[in-house]
């Protein structure tokens, strides 16, 4: 069982308030994912919850029981950390059994579960291998081993894959999934990468400046973002932003149209502008259109085959059920 | 470019350097040699004559040198053991954010500056003299008789001395690999379930052990050959209790003006550090691999 539950918790670094009085309740299996830019409090809220972190007011409770003053150790979390935090000088298999002998747990047992996890996480090969001698995924995977053995109540990752190049960051990605399939265990994952975010969670939950601006499954926040924030953080390449006149025409402050909801026409159209840079990705390309007066750039998703030279001009007509509306105050109009 | 030409030429440019530094080394060395097979007393100059192992035997069969051996080895276990285990715990301590860390930090690290001569008289005036000497009177204020520490207990007190000595050395060593340790490892072994003490025995430890191997080869090359510190405080006595084997060399030479067996002593003393060397080397110079 994993249902954690965050009540007002607070965090003060001195007299910097890092999260202000915060409630979150993450439920049992769920995976979980922070996502937010840099220094907006998802890794304090992790240590936090982890107990590495004391907090300054507030509580947490894991299973109904209040954990807020319980020791790391007993708070039945496992976490893997960005830098794996592997210890150097013992073999992978004396890695994954640590926790288990620090729990004093018998022998024959502390075999079987490192076997086991050994297997799911194809380790199998490696167990004598000191970390030192291991690749960057390998060692990942290590990490992970170390926190499944454990069979804890829920993960915690830190930004786990930031130190993987990016081919290795999306065979991770999978293999943290399809564990948290197999395993039903709460997850919860922190990154500053939207994809990551979008492509794993079961909820994401997205922070700034300590606060929360959105909870919500990926496709609720991508289809209907609750502010300006968090419709600029989701989605890749971000929503168009625009302001001002056409704003004014849909009865708003700030409209947002993602790139995928902008017809492309060179005959006639709502907006018009010129072509700039084209980003060929093979299935699709994207159009920097400028010029349009609405915004500096309107990104613009046309198909992969999409014949369009830079200068050409183009008219650009959003599709009006998928405009998102926005008023002054940041928030979104119903 | 390392061609056959560039490389020929490199050797002609180093070999004055290596000409100096073996000329340094050797000469001294095979002037010792020499001297060890000679019966040579400076008393009666002139008279040296050709003995040949007789210089080794009444070396090795002296009582002193027995004695010498086990003090040598006394001394530098004693300092050894003082100062790693010292050193890590200080190194522990100074690795813990605290006020005026800086300041503390340079305090611990100055007597490593001060010359073994001077901080040697310094213990035996104020500290061990059982008379006016710290020490003496912290004893006569718990109504204590007064120890006379380098009479009493002469190897000891060296020990103690060159261990303070010597301590901010490996303090220093050991706080440097103190603060390389990454954060994340200890964190991870607290969520682990690592007590304090487990976090040190089975994280901190094994991180220091190489440097625990550069301070005690380190150490052991210093250690071997400690002079000042008894020359001035005990004079190797009383009797030889704490003589070593330096200090015995020099007894032999110039306090007994018998240079050729003091010369056969200090062969015996090279070929004994080049032993213990070896050992060191293969007992713990695999820390220093990888």
């Amino acid at each position: 069982m994993g249902r954690i539950t965050l009540d007002k918790v607070t965090k003060r670094f001195g007299e910097v308030e890092v999260i202000p009085p915060l409630d979150l309740t993450i439920e049992d299996g769920e995976f979980v994912v922070f996502v937010g830019p840099s220094g907006c409090g998802k890794s304090t809220l992790l240590r936090l919850i982890a107990g590495l972190e004391d907090v300054s007011g507030g509580e947490i409770r894991i299973d109904g029981r209040d954990a807020t003053e319980v020791p790391p150790a007993k708070r039945g979390l496992a976490m893997v950390f960005q830098s794996y935090a592997l210890y150097p000088h013992m073999s992978v298999r004396k890695n994954i059994a640590f926790p288990l002998r620090m729990a004093n747990m018998d022998k024959a047992e502390q075999d079987r579960r490192i076997e086991s996890a050994a297997k799911v996480l194809n380790l199998t090969d490696y167990l004598e291998r000191r970390p030192g001698q291991l690749s960057g995924g390998q060692r990942q995977r290590v990490a992970i081993g170390r926190a499944i053995v454990r069979e804890p109540a829920a993960f915690l990752f830190d930004e786990p894959l930031s130190n993987l190049d990016a081919a290795l960051r999306v065979g991770m990605r999978l293999e943290i999934s399809e564990l948290h399939e197999r395993l039903k265990t709460t997850m919860i994952y922190v990154t500053h990468d939207q994809v990551e975010a979008m492509t794993m969670a079961d909820k994401i939950v997205v922070l700034r400046a300590g606060n929360i601006e959105q909870v919500g499954s990926p496709l609720d926040l991508y289809r209907s973002p609750r502010n300006l924030f968090v419709a600029g953080f989701i989605g890749s390449p971000t929503m168009n932003l625009l302001e001002g006149r056409a704003a004014q025409a849909h009865g708003a402050h700030t409209i947002g149209i993602r790139p995928e909801h902008l017809d492309l026409s060179r005959e006639s159209g709502e907006w018009s502008g010129v072509v700039g840079v084209s980003e060929h990705l093979g299935s699709d390309t994207f159009l920097h259109v400028h010029d349009t007066g609405l915004a500096d750039i309107v990104t613009v998703r046309a198909s992969g085959e999409v014949e369009l030279r830079h200068g050409d001009r183009v008219f650009l007509t959003p599709q009006a059920d998928k405009l998102h509306r926005f008023g002054e105050n940041g928030l979104r109009l119903a | 470019m390392a061609t056959q030409h560039s490389r020929a030429a490199a050797r002609v440019m180093i070999s004055p350097a290596v000409i100096l530094l073996l000329g340094w080394m050797l000469i001294p060395l095979g002037m010792t040699l020499y001297f060890s097979f000679l019966r040579y007393n400076l008393l009666m100059p002139g008279t040296e004559s050709f003995t040949g192992w007789d210089n080794y035997y009444y070396f090795l069969t002296d009582p002193a040198f027995s004695s010498a051996i086990v003090n040598t080895l006394i001394l530098v276990g004693g300092v050894l053991a003082i100062t790693t285990i010292g050193g890590v715990l200080f190194a522990l301590l100074l690795d813990q954010p605290m006020f005026g860390q800086g300041i503390v930090r340079i305090l611990v690290i100055s007597p490593f500056f001060v010359m073994p001569t001077v901080s040697a008289l310094v213990w035996k005036n104020m500290f061990m003299n059982p008379v006016s000497g710290l020490l003496a009177s912290l004893w006569r204020f718990f109504g204590a008789q007064p120890v006379d520490w380098l009479s009493e207990y002469p190897l000891f007190s060296i020990v103690v001395i060159v261990a303070w000595q010597w301590l901010p050395f490996a303090t220093l060593i050991l706080l440097t690999a103190f603060q390389s340790l990454d954060q994340d490892q200890l964190e991870a072994a607290e969520m682990d379930g690592a007590g304090a003490l487990s976090r040190f025995f089975h994280i901190m430890l094994p991180h220091l052990a190489r440097a625990i191997t550069v301070v005690v080869l380190i150490q052991t090359i210093f250690l071997l050959s400690i002079f000042a510190e008894i020359l001035v405080t005990t004079n190797g006595g009383p009797g030889t209790a704490s003589t070593n084997l330096t200090y015995l060399v020099y007894a032999e030479s110039l306090l007994r003006f018998d240079v050729g067996t003091g010369s056969a002593g200090g062969i015996v003393a090279v070929i004994l550090a080049n032993i213990v060397a070896i050992f060191l080397m293969r007992m713990i110079g695999k820390n220093l691999d990888a």
